[in-house]
Protein backbone atom coordinates (compact mmCIF):
# COMPACT_ATOMS: atom_id res chain seq x y z
CA UNK A 1 0.00 0.00 0.00
CA UNK A 2 2.78 2.44 0.87
CA UNK A 3 4.46 1.74 -2.42
CA UNK A 4 1.26 2.62 -4.21
CA UNK A 5 1.05 5.86 -2.32
CA UNK A 6 4.68 6.64 -3.10
CA UNK A 7 3.96 6.05 -6.75
CA UNK A 8 0.91 8.28 -6.61
CA UNK A 9 2.91 10.94 -4.87
CA UNK A 10 5.65 10.71 -7.47
CA UNK A 11 3.13 11.02 -10.27
CA UNK A 12 1.50 13.99 -8.64
CA UNK A 13 4.86 15.59 -7.98
CA UNK A 14 5.79 15.28 -11.65
CA UNK A 15 2.70 17.27 -12.48
CA UNK A 16 3.49 19.70 -9.69
CA UNK A 17 7.01 20.03 -11.09
CA UNK A 18 5.56 21.15 -14.36
CA UNK A 19 3.54 23.74 -12.49
CA UNK A 20 6.69 25.02 -10.79
CA UNK A 21 8.55 25.18 -14.05
CA UNK A 22 5.75 27.20 -15.57
CA UNK A 23 5.45 29.38 -12.50
CA UNK A 24 9.18 30.09 -12.40
CA UNK A 25 8.91 31.89 -15.69
CA UNK A 26 9.50 31.48 -19.39
CA UNK A 27 12.79 33.39 -19.27
CA UNK A 28 14.46 30.15 -18.18
CA UNK A 29 12.86 28.32 -21.07
CA UNK A 30 15.97 27.98 -23.19
CA UNK A 31 18.04 26.49 -20.35
CA UNK A 32 18.09 22.76 -19.73
CA UNK A 33 17.18 22.38 -16.07
CA UNK A 34 19.83 20.38 -14.25
CA UNK A 35 17.53 19.24 -11.46
CA UNK A 36 13.84 18.80 -10.89
CA UNK A 37 12.68 22.29 -9.84
CA UNK A 38 10.15 20.70 -7.50
CA UNK A 39 12.92 19.22 -5.38
CA UNK A 40 14.42 22.64 -4.82
CA UNK A 41 11.03 23.97 -3.78
CA UNK A 42 10.51 21.10 -1.33
CA UNK A 43 14.03 21.57 0.03
CA UNK A 44 13.33 25.23 0.60
CA UNK A 45 10.09 24.38 2.39
CA UNK A 46 11.93 21.87 4.59
CA UNK A 47 14.54 24.52 5.44
CA UNK A 48 11.85 26.97 6.46
CA UNK A 49 10.18 24.35 8.63
CA UNK A 50 13.57 23.54 10.17
CA UNK A 51 14.15 27.21 10.87
CA UNK A 52 10.83 27.32 12.71
CA UNK A 53 11.76 24.28 14.77
CA UNK A 54 15.11 25.89 15.65
CA UNK A 55 13.39 29.09 16.71
CA UNK A 56 10.98 27.09 18.82
CA UNK A 57 13.57 24.94 20.58
CA UNK A 58 14.90 27.49 23.12
CA UNK A 59 11.32 28.52 23.86
CA UNK A 60 10.27 24.98 24.75
CA UNK A 61 13.53 24.53 26.65
CA UNK A 62 12.81 27.54 28.83
CA UNK A 63 9.16 26.62 29.39
CA UNK A 64 9.93 22.95 29.90
CA UNK A 65 8.44 19.77 28.48
CA UNK A 66 5.06 18.69 29.64
CA UNK A 67 4.72 15.29 31.19
CA UNK A 68 1.27 13.76 31.58
CA UNK A 69 -0.39 15.52 34.48
CA UNK A 70 -3.61 15.44 36.43
CA UNK A 71 -3.62 19.22 36.44
CA UNK A 72 -5.69 20.61 33.61
CA UNK A 73 -4.41 24.05 34.56
CA UNK A 74 -0.84 22.93 33.97
CA UNK A 75 -1.71 21.84 30.43
CA UNK A 76 -3.47 25.10 29.67
CA UNK A 77 -0.77 27.24 31.24
CA UNK A 78 2.00 25.56 29.30
CA UNK A 79 0.10 25.82 25.99
CA UNK A 80 -0.58 29.50 26.63
CA UNK A 81 3.02 30.23 27.68
CA UNK A 82 4.37 28.47 24.62
CA UNK A 83 1.89 30.25 22.36
CA UNK A 84 2.82 33.65 23.80
CA UNK A 85 6.54 32.93 23.43
CA UNK A 86 6.15 31.78 19.83
CA UNK A 87 3.99 34.75 18.91
CA UNK A 88 6.52 37.14 20.49
CA UNK A 89 9.46 35.45 18.77
CA UNK A 90 7.67 35.60 15.42
CA UNK A 91 6.14 39.02 15.79
CA UNK A 92 7.25 39.94 12.27
CA UNK A 93 6.00 36.72 10.69
CA UNK A 94 3.68 37.13 7.75
CA UNK A 95 1.64 34.87 5.47
CA UNK A 96 3.84 33.06 2.99
CA UNK A 97 6.95 32.95 5.16
CA UNK A 98 6.79 29.16 5.17
CA UNK A 99 4.19 28.50 2.49
CA UNK A 100 6.14 30.57 -0.05
CA UNK A 101 4.46 31.25 -3.40
CA UNK A 102 6.63 28.51 -4.93
CA UNK A 103 5.64 25.74 -2.51
CA UNK A 104 2.06 27.03 -2.53
CA UNK A 105 1.94 26.55 -6.30
CA UNK A 106 3.26 23.01 -5.98
CA UNK A 107 0.95 22.05 -3.14
CA UNK A 108 -2.12 23.61 -4.71
CA UNK A 109 -1.49 21.67 -7.92
CA UNK A 110 -0.87 18.47 -6.00
CA UNK A 111 -3.99 18.87 -3.87
CA UNK A 112 -6.22 19.78 -6.79
CA UNK A 113 -5.03 16.78 -8.75
CA UNK A 114 -5.55 14.52 -5.79
CA UNK A 115 -9.08 15.87 -5.39
CA UNK A 116 -9.88 15.38 -9.04
CA UNK A 117 -8.95 11.71 -8.74
CA UNK A 118 -11.14 11.07 -5.72
CA UNK A 119 -13.65 8.31 -6.08
CA UNK A 120 -17.29 9.27 -5.88
CA UNK A 121 -17.79 7.93 -2.32
CA UNK A 122 -14.80 9.94 -1.11
CA UNK A 123 -16.09 13.08 -2.80
CA UNK A 124 -19.45 12.51 -1.17
CA UNK A 125 -17.86 12.02 2.25
CA UNK A 126 -15.95 15.26 1.92
CA UNK A 127 -19.02 17.14 0.76
CA UNK A 128 -21.16 15.70 3.55
CA UNK A 129 -18.69 16.95 6.09
CA UNK A 130 -18.56 20.55 4.97
CA UNK A 131 -20.51 21.45 8.08
CA UNK A 132 -17.57 20.36 10.22
CA UNK A 133 -15.12 22.75 8.62
CA UNK A 134 -14.14 25.54 10.98
CA UNK A 135 -15.70 28.78 9.83
CA UNK A 136 -13.07 31.39 10.53
CA UNK A 137 -10.40 33.20 8.57
CA UNK A 138 -6.95 32.13 9.79
CA UNK A 139 -4.15 34.59 10.57
CA UNK A 140 -0.48 34.08 11.21
CA UNK A 141 0.21 34.00 14.96
CA UNK A 142 -3.45 33.41 15.72
CA UNK A 143 -4.30 30.99 18.49
CA UNK A 144 -6.55 28.41 16.86
CA UNK A 145 -9.95 29.07 18.42
CA UNK A 146 -10.60 26.18 20.76
CA UNK A 147 -14.33 26.44 20.27
CA UNK A 148 -13.89 25.19 16.70
CA UNK A 149 -13.21 21.53 15.95
CA UNK A 150 -9.99 20.53 14.27
CA UNK A 151 -11.35 19.22 11.00
CA UNK A 152 -10.31 15.69 10.23
CA UNK A 153 -7.49 15.79 7.73
CA UNK A 154 -8.19 13.77 4.55
CA UNK A 155 -6.39 10.54 5.28
CA UNK A 156 -5.36 9.79 1.71
CA UNK A 157 -4.06 13.30 1.07
CA UNK A 158 -1.78 13.47 4.08
CA UNK A 159 0.89 11.05 2.79
CA UNK A 160 1.26 13.14 -0.35
CA UNK A 161 2.24 16.31 1.51
CA UNK A 162 5.79 17.05 2.69
CA UNK A 163 6.38 15.44 6.07
CA UNK A 164 6.42 17.68 9.13
CA UNK A 165 8.19 17.43 12.48
CA UNK A 166 6.12 16.40 15.50
CA UNK A 167 5.70 20.03 16.53
CA UNK A 168 3.69 20.90 13.43
CA UNK A 169 0.67 19.60 11.59
CA UNK A 170 -1.45 20.46 8.58
CA UNK A 171 -5.07 21.40 9.10
CA UNK A 172 -7.89 22.59 6.89
CA UNK A 173 -9.90 25.71 7.66
CA UNK A 174 -12.43 26.47 4.93
CA UNK A 175 -10.33 26.60 1.74
CA UNK A 176 -7.10 27.27 3.62
CA UNK A 177 -4.34 24.79 4.28
CA UNK A 178 -3.07 25.73 7.71
CA UNK A 179 0.23 24.98 9.40
CA UNK A 180 -0.42 24.64 13.10
CA UNK A 181 1.90 24.30 16.07
CA UNK A 182 0.36 21.32 17.84
CA UNK A 183 1.29 22.04 21.45
CA UNK A 184 1.02 25.81 21.32
CA UNK A 185 -2.15 25.69 19.22
CA UNK A 186 -0.87 28.59 17.12
CA UNK A 187 -1.33 29.08 13.38
CA UNK A 188 2.18 29.42 11.97
CA UNK A 189 1.25 29.99 8.34
CA UNK A 190 -1.61 29.35 5.96
CA UNK A 191 -2.23 28.99 2.28
CA UNK A 192 -5.45 30.33 0.77
CA UNK A 193 -7.34 28.55 -1.99
CA UNK A 194 -5.45 25.36 -1.29
CA UNK A 195 -8.50 23.18 -0.85
CA UNK A 196 -10.90 22.92 -3.78
CA UNK A 197 -14.46 24.02 -3.12
CA UNK A 198 -16.48 21.03 -2.09
CA UNK A 199 -13.64 19.40 -0.11
CA UNK A 200 -12.62 18.00 2.55
CA UNK A 201 -13.73 16.63 5.91
CA UNK B 1 -3.15 -8.61 40.05
CA UNK B 2 -6.04 -7.98 37.71
CA UNK B 3 -8.40 -9.65 40.11
CA UNK B 4 -7.30 -7.40 42.93
CA UNK B 5 -7.86 -4.34 40.79
CA UNK B 6 -11.30 -5.57 39.90
CA UNK B 7 -12.12 -6.27 43.48
CA UNK B 8 -11.03 -2.78 44.43
CA UNK B 9 -13.06 -1.21 41.66
CA UNK B 10 -16.15 -3.19 42.50
CA UNK B 11 -15.89 -2.47 46.20
CA UNK B 12 -15.25 1.19 45.68
CA UNK B 13 -18.16 1.55 43.29
CA UNK B 14 -20.48 -0.20 45.65
CA UNK B 15 -19.61 2.21 48.40
CA UNK B 16 -19.42 5.45 46.42
CA UNK B 17 -21.69 7.12 43.91
CA UNK B 18 -23.94 4.14 43.49
CA UNK B 19 -25.09 4.10 47.08
CA UNK B 20 -28.43 5.72 46.38
CA UNK B 21 -29.13 4.00 43.09
CA UNK B 22 -30.54 0.50 42.67
CA UNK B 23 -28.23 -1.81 40.77
CA UNK B 24 -29.23 -3.04 37.33
CA UNK B 25 -29.60 -6.60 36.15
CA UNK B 26 -27.02 -7.67 33.65
CA UNK B 27 -26.90 -10.81 31.60
CA UNK B 28 -23.18 -10.71 30.92
CA UNK B 29 -21.59 -13.93 32.14
CA UNK B 30 -19.06 -12.48 34.64
CA UNK B 31 -16.64 -15.31 34.06
CA UNK B 32 -13.55 -15.69 36.17
CA UNK B 33 -10.54 -13.91 34.70
CA UNK B 34 -12.55 -12.19 31.98
CA UNK B 35 -11.68 -8.72 30.65
CA UNK B 36 -14.55 -6.33 31.41
CA UNK B 37 -14.82 -2.81 30.16
CA UNK B 38 -17.07 0.12 29.44
CA UNK B 39 -17.33 1.75 25.99
CA UNK B 40 -18.50 5.34 25.59
CA UNK B 41 -18.21 7.91 22.85
CA UNK B 42 -18.90 11.59 22.23
CA UNK B 43 -19.45 12.19 25.87
CA UNK B 44 -17.91 15.54 26.77
CA UNK B 45 -20.80 17.98 26.85
CA UNK B 46 -21.17 18.57 30.57
CA UNK B 47 -24.92 18.54 29.99
CA UNK B 48 -27.58 16.88 32.11
CA UNK B 49 -27.78 13.95 29.71
CA UNK B 50 -24.10 13.15 30.17
CA UNK B 51 -24.66 12.94 33.92
CA UNK B 52 -27.75 10.77 33.45
CA UNK B 53 -25.86 8.33 31.25
CA UNK B 54 -22.97 8.36 33.73
CA UNK B 55 -25.39 7.48 36.53
CA UNK B 56 -26.51 4.43 34.57
CA UNK B 57 -22.88 3.41 34.12
CA UNK B 58 -22.46 3.51 37.88
CA UNK B 59 -25.61 1.46 38.44
CA UNK B 60 -24.48 -1.21 36.00
CA UNK B 61 -20.99 -1.21 37.47
CA UNK B 62 -22.40 -2.62 40.69
CA UNK B 63 -23.47 -5.82 39.00
CA UNK B 64 -20.88 -5.79 36.28
CA UNK B 65 -17.61 -4.69 37.85
CA UNK B 66 -15.53 -3.44 34.97
CA UNK B 67 -12.06 -2.09 35.59
CA UNK B 68 -11.53 0.27 32.71
CA UNK B 69 -13.31 2.32 30.07
CA UNK B 70 -12.48 3.14 26.49
CA UNK B 71 -13.51 6.58 25.23
CA UNK B 72 -14.08 6.95 21.51
CA UNK B 73 -13.29 10.64 21.14
CA UNK B 74 -14.99 14.01 21.48
CA UNK B 75 -14.07 13.80 25.11
CA UNK B 76 -14.55 17.54 25.54
CA UNK B 77 -16.81 19.62 23.31
CA UNK B 78 -16.19 23.33 22.95
CA UNK B 79 -13.66 25.13 25.09
CA UNK B 80 -11.02 23.19 27.01
CA UNK B 81 -10.29 25.40 29.97
CA UNK B 82 -9.45 23.71 33.28
CA UNK B 83 -13.06 24.13 34.39
CA UNK B 84 -14.20 22.36 31.22
CA UNK B 85 -12.17 19.26 32.08
CA UNK B 86 -13.93 19.34 35.40
CA UNK B 87 -17.44 19.91 34.10
CA UNK B 88 -17.27 17.59 31.10
CA UNK B 89 -15.22 14.73 32.51
CA UNK B 90 -14.21 14.75 36.16
CA UNK B 91 -17.63 15.51 37.61
CA UNK B 92 -19.81 13.29 35.43
CA UNK B 93 -17.54 10.29 36.01
CA UNK B 94 -16.50 11.08 39.57
CA UNK B 95 -17.96 7.90 41.04
CA UNK B 96 -16.27 5.76 38.42
CA UNK B 97 -12.96 7.61 38.78
CA UNK B 98 -13.13 7.37 42.55
CA UNK B 99 -13.84 3.68 42.12
CA UNK B 100 -10.54 3.22 40.31
CA UNK B 101 -11.92 2.90 36.80
CA UNK B 102 -9.19 3.71 34.31
CA UNK B 103 -10.38 5.81 31.36
CA UNK B 104 -8.46 5.27 28.13
CA UNK B 105 -9.34 8.01 25.68
CA UNK B 106 -8.96 8.32 21.93
CA UNK B 107 -9.00 11.77 20.33
CA UNK B 108 -12.00 13.02 18.37
CA UNK B 109 -12.31 15.93 15.98
CA UNK B 110 -13.49 18.16 18.84
CA UNK B 111 -10.49 17.31 21.01
CA UNK B 112 -7.35 19.40 21.34
CA UNK B 113 -4.42 16.99 20.92
CA UNK B 114 -3.02 18.46 24.16
CA UNK B 115 -5.55 16.19 25.90
CA UNK B 116 -2.86 13.55 25.51
CA UNK B 117 -1.14 15.13 28.51
CA UNK B 118 -4.18 14.81 30.73
CA UNK B 119 -3.25 11.88 32.93
CA UNK B 120 -6.78 10.57 33.57
CA UNK B 121 -7.12 9.97 29.79
CA UNK B 122 -4.11 7.61 29.87
CA UNK B 123 -2.75 8.68 26.51
CA UNK B 124 0.71 8.98 28.09
CA UNK B 125 1.52 12.07 26.05
CA UNK B 126 0.84 10.27 22.74
CA UNK B 127 -1.84 10.80 20.09
CA UNK B 128 -1.96 7.06 19.58
CA UNK B 129 -0.91 4.13 21.68
CA UNK B 130 -1.55 0.51 22.49
CA UNK B 131 -2.23 -1.29 25.74
CA UNK B 132 -3.02 -4.80 26.83
CA UNK B 133 -5.61 -6.20 29.21
CA UNK B 134 -5.55 -9.96 29.69
CA UNK B 135 -5.68 -11.61 26.28
CA UNK B 136 -6.80 -8.41 24.56
CA UNK B 137 -4.60 -5.85 22.84
CA UNK B 138 -6.22 -2.44 22.33
CA UNK B 139 -4.99 -0.01 19.68
CA UNK B 140 -5.89 3.61 20.34
CA UNK B 141 -5.80 5.38 16.98
CA UNK B 142 -5.98 9.09 16.18
CA UNK B 143 -8.26 8.97 13.15
CA UNK B 144 -8.23 12.78 12.85
CA UNK B 145 -4.70 12.81 11.56
CA UNK B 146 -3.56 9.54 10.04
CA UNK B 147 -0.08 10.55 9.00
CA UNK B 148 2.33 7.99 7.53
CA UNK B 149 4.18 7.79 10.83
CA UNK B 150 1.05 6.67 12.67
CA UNK B 151 0.17 4.13 9.99
CA UNK B 152 3.68 2.71 10.14
CA UNK B 153 3.39 2.46 13.91
CA UNK B 154 0.00 0.76 13.65
CA UNK B 155 1.21 -1.81 11.16
CA UNK B 156 4.22 -2.61 13.35
CA UNK B 157 2.10 -2.98 16.49
CA UNK B 158 -0.58 -5.05 14.78
CA UNK B 159 1.97 -7.34 13.19
CA UNK B 160 3.83 -7.87 16.45
CA UNK B 161 0.82 -8.43 18.66
CA UNK B 162 0.44 -11.96 19.83
CA UNK B 163 -2.76 -11.26 21.75
CA UNK B 164 -5.81 -13.40 21.10
CA UNK B 165 -7.98 -10.35 20.54
CA UNK B 166 -6.95 -7.24 18.63
CA UNK B 167 -9.31 -4.32 19.19
CA UNK B 168 -8.63 -0.93 17.63
CA UNK B 169 -10.74 2.01 18.68
CA UNK B 170 -10.90 5.55 17.40
CA UNK B 171 -13.35 8.28 16.50
CA UNK B 172 -14.51 8.00 12.89
CA UNK B 173 -16.74 5.16 11.65
CA UNK B 174 -15.57 3.17 8.66
CA UNK B 175 -19.15 2.05 8.12
CA UNK B 176 -22.38 3.66 9.23
CA UNK B 177 -25.83 4.52 7.99
CA UNK B 178 -25.90 7.83 9.86
CA UNK B 179 -26.31 11.15 8.11
CA UNK B 180 -22.66 12.08 7.71
CA UNK B 181 -21.86 8.69 6.26
CA UNK B 182 -18.83 6.46 6.57
CA UNK B 183 -15.29 7.84 6.55
CA UNK B 184 -14.26 6.11 3.37
CA UNK B 185 -10.83 7.72 3.33
CA UNK B 186 -10.09 6.54 6.84
CA UNK B 187 -11.41 3.16 5.80
CA UNK B 188 -9.10 3.11 2.78
CA UNK B 189 -6.01 3.33 4.97
CA UNK B 190 -7.09 1.39 8.06
CA UNK B 191 -9.22 -1.48 6.82
CA UNK B 192 -6.45 -3.22 4.83
CA UNK B 193 -4.32 -3.31 7.98
CA UNK B 194 -7.21 -4.59 10.09
CA UNK B 195 -7.91 -7.38 7.63
CA UNK B 196 -4.27 -8.30 7.13
CA UNK B 197 -3.48 -8.56 10.82
CA UNK B 198 -6.61 -10.27 12.07
CA UNK B 199 -8.49 -7.52 13.90
CA UNK B 200 -11.65 -8.90 15.48
CA UNK B 201 -13.69 -5.95 16.66
CA UNK B 202 -13.56 -2.17 16.16
CA UNK B 203 -15.22 0.47 18.32
CA UNK B 204 -15.86 3.99 16.98
CA UNK B 205 -17.92 7.06 17.83
CA UNK B 206 -18.47 10.35 15.94
CA UNK B 207 -22.06 9.56 14.99
CA UNK B 208 -24.33 10.24 17.94
CA UNK B 209 -26.19 6.96 17.78
CA UNK B 210 -25.60 3.27 18.38
CA UNK B 211 -25.02 0.82 15.56
CA UNK B 212 -23.75 -2.72 15.40
CA UNK B 213 -22.82 -3.77 11.94
CA UNK B 214 -22.86 -7.08 10.20
CA UNK B 215 -19.24 -8.24 9.98
CA UNK B 216 -17.39 -6.38 7.23
CA UNK B 217 -14.54 -8.43 5.80
CA UNK B 218 -14.78 -10.53 8.93
CA UNK B 219 -14.60 -7.61 11.36
CA UNK B 220 -17.31 -6.50 13.78
CA UNK B 221 -17.90 -2.76 14.00
CA UNK B 222 -19.70 -0.95 16.79
CA UNK B 223 -20.55 2.75 16.68
CA UNK B 224 -21.07 3.94 20.24
CA UNK B 225 -21.26 7.70 19.87
CA UNK B 226 -24.21 8.62 22.02
CA UNK B 227 -22.95 8.88 25.58
CA UNK B 228 -24.13 12.49 25.78
CA UNK B 229 -25.06 13.81 22.36
CA UNK B 230 -27.87 12.29 20.33
CA UNK B 231 -29.02 12.50 16.73
CA UNK B 232 -32.46 11.08 17.04
CA UNK B 233 -33.58 8.97 14.08
CA UNK B 234 -30.19 9.08 12.43
CA UNK B 235 -29.64 5.38 11.81
CA UNK B 236 -31.41 3.67 8.95
CA UNK B 237 -32.40 0.15 8.01
CA UNK B 238 -29.69 -1.37 5.84
CA UNK B 239 -28.20 -4.75 5.08
CA UNK B 240 -25.12 -3.37 6.85
CA UNK B 241 -26.87 -3.16 10.18
CA UNK B 242 -27.25 -5.94 12.72
CA UNK B 243 -28.70 -3.69 15.42
CA UNK B 244 -29.29 0.03 15.90
CA UNK B 245 -30.57 2.45 18.48
CA UNK B 246 -31.10 6.16 17.97
CA UNK B 247 -33.95 7.11 20.28
CA UNK B 248 -31.79 7.95 23.29
CA UNK B 249 -28.24 8.12 24.56
CA UNK B 250 -26.34 4.90 25.15
CA UNK B 251 -23.15 3.16 26.18
CA UNK B 252 -21.84 -0.38 25.93
CA UNK B 253 -20.53 -2.93 28.41
CA UNK B 254 -18.22 -5.66 27.16
CA UNK B 255 -16.77 -8.82 28.61
CA UNK B 256 -14.14 -10.92 26.88
CA UNK B 257 -13.70 -14.44 28.11
CA UNK B 258 -11.55 -16.78 26.06
CA UNK B 259 -12.73 -16.70 22.48
CA UNK B 260 -15.99 -14.88 23.17
CA UNK B 261 -16.89 -11.22 23.48
CA UNK B 262 -20.18 -10.63 25.30
CA UNK B 263 -21.79 -7.22 25.15
CA UNK B 264 -24.78 -5.26 26.37
CA UNK B 265 -25.74 -1.83 25.13
CA UNK B 266 -27.61 0.29 27.63
CA UNK B 267 -29.70 3.42 27.15
CA UNK B 268 -29.79 6.55 29.30
CA UNK B 269 -32.86 5.18 31.04
CA UNK B 270 -31.16 1.88 31.84
CA UNK B 271 -32.82 -0.30 29.23
CA UNK B 272 -30.75 -2.92 27.46
CA UNK B 273 -31.14 -2.05 23.78
CA UNK B 274 -28.82 -4.64 22.30
CA UNK B 275 -26.88 -7.62 23.55
CA UNK B 276 -25.09 -10.64 22.21
CA UNK B 277 -21.91 -12.62 21.94
CA UNK B 278 -19.27 -12.60 19.21
CA UNK B 279 -16.60 -15.12 18.41
CA UNK B 280 -13.00 -14.38 17.68
CA UNK B 281 -12.17 -14.29 13.98
CA UNK B 282 -9.67 -17.17 14.12
CA UNK B 283 -12.16 -19.32 15.94
CA UNK B 284 -14.93 -18.42 13.51
CA UNK B 285 -12.76 -19.72 10.67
Amino acid sequence: MLRTLDFRRAALLCAAGLAVALASGCKEKSKQPEANPTNAVFDDFAKRVDAYVKLRKPLTDSIGDLDPTKSQAEITTRATSLANAIIAARAQAKPGDIFTPEIATVLATLIKQEYSRRSEPVQETREDQQDELPDFVPHVNQVYPTTYPLATFPATLLPLLPPLPDALEYRVVQHYLVLRDVEANVIIDFMPNAIPTGGPA
Amino acid sequence: MISLTRLYAATALATLGAATLPAQQVTLPLKNGSVRFLVLGDAGTGDREQFEVANQMVRYAQRFPFTFAIMLGDNLYGSERPQDFDKKFMRPYKALLDGGIEFNAALGNHDDPNQRYFKPFHLDGQRYRTFKKGNVRFFVIDSNYLDPEQLKWLEKELSQSGSDWKIPYFHHPLYTTARRGPEVEVRAVLEPLFVKYGVDVVFVGHEHIYERLQPQKGIYYFTVGGAAKLRKGDTHPSPLIAARFDRDRSFLLAEIAGDSLYFETVSRTGAVVDKGVLGRREVRK
